[in-house]
């Protein structure tokens, strides 16, 4: 390789990409995005109560009423002297929301009919709410009924109270406190903004090689420079591209997050529950989840955050994100500068892009697993494989790696990208000078065994 | 002596035969014709002297030896399917392949900018390629083919897309090169601008060499040997085509010898270049 016209190639690819005005847009508005949005989640979680709603109650049973008392969102108003026909028919001029109608109760069956009329319909929490309310009045009518003495006494020493508290514990016996949902948050953003990396920048080093192609510079170009030396100046460029942007935007973040946090307030903020987010995100058991966060949230939540926060080898974990994305880069977009040579416009690069897009995808599925099972031999085998390694090992290294696994995994992603480079550049030389045909899986192949 | 030998070069594509056993000198300090009809094998041979295809057969030598990549990066090599980076400032561009032949960026700007002035095109420097016209990122491209002053230049096609004022500009740049002591390949389907231009020619139909040689002595070969006289006397202009050598020399004698006769004009006759092309090329369809 020839340094000095490399570093040109380099530079010119650097600096052309820098100064598009698409950068600098995607550089200012994506930690925008990010910022807002998380902050938007946060408040939107802290405020999803419902303004309060006024329910007219008949109850003919007797026995509801007293189980119905109000909550922040729901006022209970019992209906006396009205008849419930009229009441039904003219919610909004009593100023009521809806009306409850409970039947007299059925001593045989020992249960309640009970009716809502509204004129909209009601969410899930406010009918779920009433719902509950209703059972257990009948369910206290129920016990009741059976006349055990001192029963009151008994329940309450049944009720359960168990809070489950998980410490993660070090070689060197030091326990920390850990709150699943914030390892599980980092992990799938990792794993995302990994995946997203890999895709954005090598799709940028193919779209570079056929703007080359087809504009036909690359015949003047490919007379000074050795086409090994425009593919990597070409693949080294858009790295710095990538590794500026990424540093731009930690800057910018951090910076968003930290005024926004400022503004807004930063306890109320933290208040919110990461396991909830996790939950609606990943789909996992939200009951689940929500009876093991209601306890671990009775003392300090925001004492368990702050605390896994910190614990998190946040310097390690930065460091390993850079190191797998530069490797994990380089071996993508030497696939992907093949692929660009081969065709003359990007419309062609469907079929040849296949085998490319698979394992990426297969990787991102993965890692979107791992948060649920980090250890499972998938997520193993899926970071230590090159071709997925770098998106699911991100995505499993909040969870805590071996370091015999990441050396093993950056060892053989290294040596991958070593051997692809080479055949990328055998695949590279020959297709960028090829004009006119369609090429084909057949046609690389023949390219990789010429000399 | 040659600065470009190329010694019995085949080109095979699969089953298609591109060039065969192809062997012609290009002299130093000339300007060489590549000629022949569309699809001959012109631009093969070009892309194996600069190395882009690698020759199935034969060698290439440059000033006596086998060529080397360093010799090839010095080449200015203009392609027939001209291409600059749309998106790219017309200056950037211009600095990025100057500076991939190996000029500083101080020579590539002061030189740039001295041939901008030249072709009056000072103001494009910001502007974006893709907003120029064809003529002018021809024009665009002739420079940054010859700004960093290679001893060998090799033009495909140089004259298409321009119109005749930028035709003769180029021409004349072309010349002035040459002055310099470059040489020039020029491959072209414009016969004048061969006849103009070319100190030798090499004309090449269905990938083999069918005639090699200076421009006169091949126009003199498919020429009958003929002078051309004009003359004037008092019954007016008189124009006859008079065998050369043989007797032409003393007919002009005798005229010039006879009163009240004026003579206009004493030529030899040779053949268009046009027409020796389109005569070689299809005694070849035969």
């Amino acid at each position: 390789m020839n340094w000095k016209t490399t570093g040109i190639v380099i530079s010119r690819e650097y600096l052309n990409k820098v100064k598009k005005k698409s950068f600098i847009w995607t550089t200012l508005l994506v930690p925008i995005l990010v910022a807002g949005l998380t902050i938007g989640i946060m408040v939107a979680m802290m405020n999803t109560k419902e303004k309060t709603k006024t329910i007219a109650v008949v109850d003919e049973s007797g026995i509801v009423l007293p189980y119905l008392t109000d909550t922040e969102t729901i006022h209970y108003q019992p209906l006396s002297g009205i008849p419930l026909d009229s009441v039904k028919t003219n919610l909004a001029s009593y100023g009521f929301d809806g009306v409850l109608a409970v039947g007299p109760l059925d001593s045989l069956e020992k249960t309640v009919p009970a009716d809502l009329y509204s004129p909209k319909p009601f969410g899930m929490d406010l009918v779920d709410n009433i719902n509950g309310r209703i059972n257990r009045a009948v369910e206290d009518y129920r016990i009741a009924s059976y006349n055990i003495e001192g029963l009151d006494q008994i329940l309450k020493d049944v009720k359960a109270n168990v809070r489950l508290r998980s410490f993660t514990v070090s070689d060197s016996g030091e326990e920390k406190i850990s709150e699943a949902g914030v390892y599980s948050i980092l992990s799938m953003i990792l794993g995302i903004f990994l995946f997203m990396f890999i895709t954005l920048f090598g799709g940028m080093v193919m779209s570079s090689v056929i703007e080359e192609k087809s504009s036909r510079v690359v015949e003047v170009l490919v007379s000074s420079v050795k086409a090994t030396e425009l593919m990597f100046g070409k693949i080294i460029g858009i790295a710095l591209v990538a590794l500026t942007q990424f540093l731009l935007w930690i800057v910018l973040s951090v910076a968003i997050i930290s005024v926004a946090g400022a503004l807004i307030g930063f306890d109320s903020l933290m208040g919110s529950n990461p396991t909830e987010m996790v939950s609606t995100m990943g789909g996992m058991d939200a009951e689940q989840i929500e009876a093991m966060t209601a306890q671990l949230s009775n003392d300090s939540e925001l004492g368990t955050v702050v605390s896994t926060l910190a614990s998190v080898p946040w310097l390690q974990l930065i460091g390993l994100f850079l190191v797998y994305f530069v490797f994990g880069y380089l071996l993508y977009a030497s696939m992907f500068a093949a692929i660009g040579s081969a065709v003359e416009n990007e419309g062609d690069t469907q079929q040849l892009q296949l085998p490319l897009t698979i394992p990426l995808l297969l990787a991102y599925m993965i890692a979107l697993y791992a948060f649920k099972a980090p250890d499972s031999s998938i997520a193993f085998w899926g970071s230590i494989i090159p071709f997925t390694s770098p998106i699911v090992m991100i995505s499993r290294l909040p969870f805590g790696v071996p370091t015999w696994e990441i050396l093993l995994s950056i060892a053989l992603l290294i040596a991958t990208f070593v051997l692809m480079a080479w055949v990328s550049a055998k695949i590279y030389k020959v297709g960028i000078l090829m004009f006119g045909k369609k090429s084909t899986w057949k046609d690389l192949w023949k390219w990789i065994k010429q000399d | 002596m040659a600065i470009i030998e190329c010694k019995s070069v085949c080109k095979n594509f699969g089953q298609k035969v591109a060039l065969d056993h192809v062997s012609l000198e290009i002299p130093e300090g000339r300007i060489f014709g590549l000629l022949g009809p569309n699809g001959a094998g012109k631009t093969t041979l070009i892309r194996i002297i600069n190395r882009i295809t690698i020759p199935t057969g034969g060698e290439v030598w440059f000033k006596g030896r086998p060529i080397t990549q360093d010799d090839v990066a010095r080449i200015g090599y203009m392609p027939e399917e001209r291409g600059l980076y749309r998106k790219m400032k017309v200056g950037d561009q211009a600095m990025y392949l100057a500076r991939l032949k190996g000029m500083t960026s101080a020579e590539a700007t002061r030189e740039l900018k001295s041939w901008f002035v030249r072709f009056g095109i000072q103001d494009w420097w910001d502007k974006k390629v893709e907003e120029l016209s064809k003529g002018m990122a021809q024009k665009l491209q002739f420079i940054t083919t010859v700004v960093h002053k290679p001893s060998l230049m090799i033009l495909d096609e140089p004259f298409s897309g321009f119109d005749p004022v930028n035709a003769e500009l180029i021409r004349q740049e072309i010349l002035r090169l040459k002055d310099e002591g470059a040489t020039i390949i020029l491959s072209t389907h414009n016969m004048e601008s061969v006849e103009e231009l070319c100190d030798d020619i090499a004309l090449i139909n269905k990938a083999r060499l069918v005639i090699t040689g200076g421009v006169n002595e091949i126009r003199r070969q498919y020429g009958n040997n003929n002078v051309e006289l004009v003359w004037t006397d008092a019954s007016g202009r008189h124009t006859e085509v008079l065998p050369r050598e043989t007797d032409g020399a003393s007919t002009l004698r005798t005229f010039l010898e006879k009163d009240g006769v004026q003579i206009n004009s004493y030529k030899e006759l040779m053949p268009r270049m046009n027409d020796i092309f389109i005569k070689l090329v299809t005694e070849g369809e035969e």
